[in-house]
């Protein structure tokens, strides 16, 4: 080959190596971004009337005074509505049977569709389940349901070959002569001052309890539940991990033993994390009966072992970048040998051992395997700090899961899910990124 | 029991210590080291604990059913009366993922390994480490969410487009270096200047025609395919793999660094380029070190359980054909998750041991490639030390 093809294939072998990473850190891009972008969504977003109603019903939280002012002033435009609803109601009693049948069919669409968006109609009893006691709070989701109000959703099958395809019918045609058709243009042209829509930063979804399977509310029972797990698993995982640690390092003599406790410890990282749930199910639940059924208890111990070797790993390798010159330092002053590692090595090497416990405390917090059949619930309130040995919690990364693929209203709450997301991808990258920093002060300082 | 440890305290102390005194130390010593041993020695027992445990459950299950029905059929039918346990598919299901994956990994994840170790300087690789840590950090159940919600919509909707593109960007570019280098190799034997000079630009616009015809081809039929469900096996894979690739890629930048220095200074000292010093001499050298990391990467991508249960689809059958990736696929990590919550409460019954018969497969097969990567590394490490 000559120096030209060779010189080709040199830089086009680069630029393989440098397309792979950069695909990684785009995909990394892919994926943060809309989470980052929907899950703000959640908290910071056009809230309605609906919305402030539901705050002040539902947690006393708000004004009362200007949200009565906004109440009269939303009902003020919604009687109009109703007013058109009531004078077709009886125009409708005054139809022939056919006609009527017709009508009503159509008309009780109407009135799904209106109630969806404006909440119980005026005069109906109060609805059992909190969804419907309310309308749309957020505005996007308003704009959605005004949309379903003003057209109707038909498929297109002529096509026999492809797929149907949707399009959509205004509602208004099929009223054409009654009274009613004039709801239509009034609904689209005053949904301003229906639902007095306004910028609204709802903190409250990181410290509310969820109403009605999260359709309403926050995540705090999630994110409460995701933080006793995470840590439970630490208290236990910790202390043993640094002192297997220590063992290894300082007292193991190379020999049968202590390779097989390595080669059990590289064992025990390789399980996959499902197995670690079987296995909690079965050890601390059937077993040991450390909980009557799922418990935070359950759930902290089956983490711990599945953080453990990363854990051990980790102290290790902080533990051995420790420079001999410290040790030979401390020995020689006639310090024993428990004193030096107590007193001089530990001490030394605290940054790098609190650097993997920090990612350890990340993954025990992001993990879901382990937690399905021993810890997690999907519904539930925030449990307090006695509950943990008896009552099983919903944690984040469940209820991610849960919500977005067994909810019943998936495709209404997706707002919550990337809510929800963002919280836990919040929590961990937030520890891995404190990890990071640690590390470079470390190995700044380790220069000197 | 240390011999070094109770030298050195005892010199020390000989003269100020009494026996008797020593002798508590001693005991001290022994039973605090011994309480060491014991917390390092957890972890083996709990390694112990988890193949006794589910291996407990699983048992029941193969004396209840057998072993060829879970094996051999395809047909997974727990709920049904009579109950159907054929695991067949699920099994094939776990295995397709990962090698779908594996295929999308292996390549990426050693050539960024590659530019890693041996091309990025230091100052560019700073920042790239903690790229790859975040993608490692990320929690699978987000992976799963932005399988399900983003990626599957997307595959579902614009799949044709989406499968052109990428063969487009990823073809064009090698099949541009097949056609220069093919020309280039086939006229060597040709001795003028002249005439090898002008078979060689033949060559390359016939090999380019047929490289624009096949490009052009390939990309119209990828177009016309229609993804029928987003939650596939294809979306998986993709996913997986960069769940996979941290691993790999930090593994296989080990094991080259290992390699040391002399091996590639000998390279360029005999006028061999970069990608020839790495292809030929590094990669050769380092080879058992990345077969162990893409067994650890791919480990990972077989035992991964949120993203295959939320975005594989989780339907049963071997896709028709067989390598139909566009198809939905159930895995045992996912049949696991999703079928104990209707067989707890009947426990002891063939359908709650069957998830553990499962679980202790998958135990097995990463208990065997953990173990043997263990190895590879072991003995990479003597070899590379022992030279």
């Amino acid at each position: 080959m000559n120096l030209g093809t060779r010189k080709l294939l040199d830089r086009s072998f680069t630029a393989l190596g440098i397309g792979s990473i950069v695909i990684m850190g785009i995909m990394l891009l892919v994926v943060l971004v809309p989470i980052v972008s929907n899950g703000i969504g959640a908290i910071v977003f056009k809230g309605t009337i609906e919305h402030r109603k539901l705050l002040y019903t539902e947690f006393q939280r708000g004004d009362k005074a200007s949200l009565g002012r906004e109440l009269a002033e939303s009902d003020a435009s919604r009687k109009k509505v109703y007013e058109i609803m009531a004078a077709f109601e009886s125009e409708l009693k005054g139809m022939d049977e056919e006609k009527q049948a017709d009508y009503q069919a159509k008309y009780n669409e109407v009135r799904t569709a209106l109630k969806a968006l404006l909440g119980p109609l005026p005069g109906e009893e109060m609805p059992e389940l909190t969804r419907f006691r309310y309308g749309q709070t957020r505005w996007d989701k308003a704009k959605e349901k005004l949309h379903e109000l003003l057209y109707e959703k038909k498929w297109d099958y002529s096509n026999p070959d492809a797929e149907a395809k949707e399009y959509f019918v205004s509602r208004a045609q099929g009223f054409e002569g009654s009274s009613l058709v004039k709801l239509f243009p009034y609904v689209e042209e005053h949904i301003d001052q229906l639902m007095l829509p306004e910028w609204t930063f709802y903190w409250g979804f990181i410290t509310d309890s969820s109403l009605d399977s999260h359709i309403f509310g926050g995540i705090w029972p999630e994110i409460q539940g995701t933080l006793f797990l995470a840590i439970g698993a630490m208290l236990f995982a910790f202390p043993l991990g640094v002192v297997a640690a220590v063992y290894f390092t300082e007292y193991a003599r190379e020999g049968f033993i202590t390779s097989l406790l390595r080669s059990a410890n590289s064992t025990l990282a390789g399980v996959p994390s499902i197995v670690f749930g079987l296995f909690g199910l079965a050890f601390f639940i059937n077993t040991l009966k450390v909980s009557e059924s799922k418990s935070v208890i359950a759930g902290s111990l089956t983490l711990a072992i599945m953080i453990l070797p990363t854990i051990i790993r980790s102290a290790e390798e902080a533990i051995l970048s420790v420079p001999k010159t410290y040790r030979e330092a401390s020995l020689s002053l006639g310090s024993t040998k428990w004193n030096t590692i107590a007193t001089v090595i530990l001490p030394a090497a605290l940054p790098g051992i609190l650097t993997g416990g920090v990612i350890s405390l990340g993954r025990a917090a992001g993990e879901t395997a382990p937690i399905i059949f021993t810890a997690a619930v999907s519904v539930g309130s925030a449990i307090g700090l006695a509950d943990v040995f008896s009552s099983p919690t919903p944690a984040l990364s469940w209820n991610i899961y849960n919500l977005a693929s067994e909810h019943e209203a998936a495709n209404e709450i997706r707002h919550v899910q990337y809510g929800m997301v963002l919280s836990l991808v919040t929590i961990v990258l937030l520890l891995n990124l404190s990890a990071i920093i640690l590390r470079a002060r470390i190995s700044k300082k380790l220069k000197g | 029991m240390n011999g070094e440890g109770s030298a050195t305290t005892g010199r020390s102390s000989a003269f100020v210590v009494s026996a008797r005194k020593r002798k508590i130390q001693t005991i001290t010593r022994t039973a605090g080291e011994s309480t060491l041993l014991m917390i390092a020695a957890f972890v083996a027992i709990i390694v112990l604990f988890i193949f006794y445990f589910v291996a407990r459950d699983a048992i029941p299950f193969f004396q209840i059913r057998g072993f060829s029905e879970f094996f051999t059929s395809s047909e997974w039918y727990p709920a049904d009366d009579p109950p159907k346990f054929g695991a067949l598919a699920i099994i094939y299901g776990s295995l397709m993922v990962t090698v779908g994956s594996a295929i999308i990994a292996i390549p990426m994840g050693v050539s960024a390994a590659i530019c890693l170790s041996d091309v990025l300087p230091f100052s560019v690789r700073q920042y790239v480490k903690p790229v790859i840590e975040m993608l490692a950090a990320i929690p699978s159940v987000a992976f799963g969410f932005f399988a399900l919600v983003i990626l599957a919509p997307l595959l579902q909707n614009h799949g044709g487009q989406i499968l052109m593109w990428t063969w487009w960007l990823i073809a064009t570019p090698f099949l541009l270096l097949v056609v220069v280098v093919a020309a280039e190799l086939l006229t060597t034997s040709v001795r003028d200047e002249k005439r090898r000079m002008l078979f060689r630009r033949i060559l390359v616009v016939l090999f380019g025609l047929l490289a624009l015809m096949m490009l052009f081809f390939v990309g119209r039929n990828l177009q016309k395919i229609e993804i029928l469900t987003g939650t596939n096996a294809l979306n998986v894979s993709i996913i997986l793999s960069f769940m996979a690739l941290p691993t790999i890629v930090s593994v296989s930048e080990d094991a080259l660094q290992a390699v040391g220095r002399d091996l590639r200074e000998g390279s360029y000292a005999l006028g061999a380029t970069r990608a020839e010093t790495i292809v030929k001499t590094i990669l050769p050298a380092a080879s058992s070190g990345i077969l162990a990391a893409v067994i650890l990467g791919v480990m990972r991508a077989l035992g991964e359980t949120m993203v295959v249960w939320m975005a594989s689809g989780n339907s049963s059958h071997v896709p028709d054909p067989w390598y139909n990736y566009l198809e939905s696929v159930r895995t045992l990590t996912a049949t696991i998750a999703g079928d104990m919550g209707e067989a707890d409460q009947v426990t002891g019954s063939a359908r709650f041991h069957v998830l553990f018969a499962m679980g202790l497969l998958l135990l097995i097969v990463s208990f065997i490639s953990n173990y043997i990567s263990e190895r590879i590394i072991v003995r990479q490490r003597k070899v590379l030390s022992g030279q």
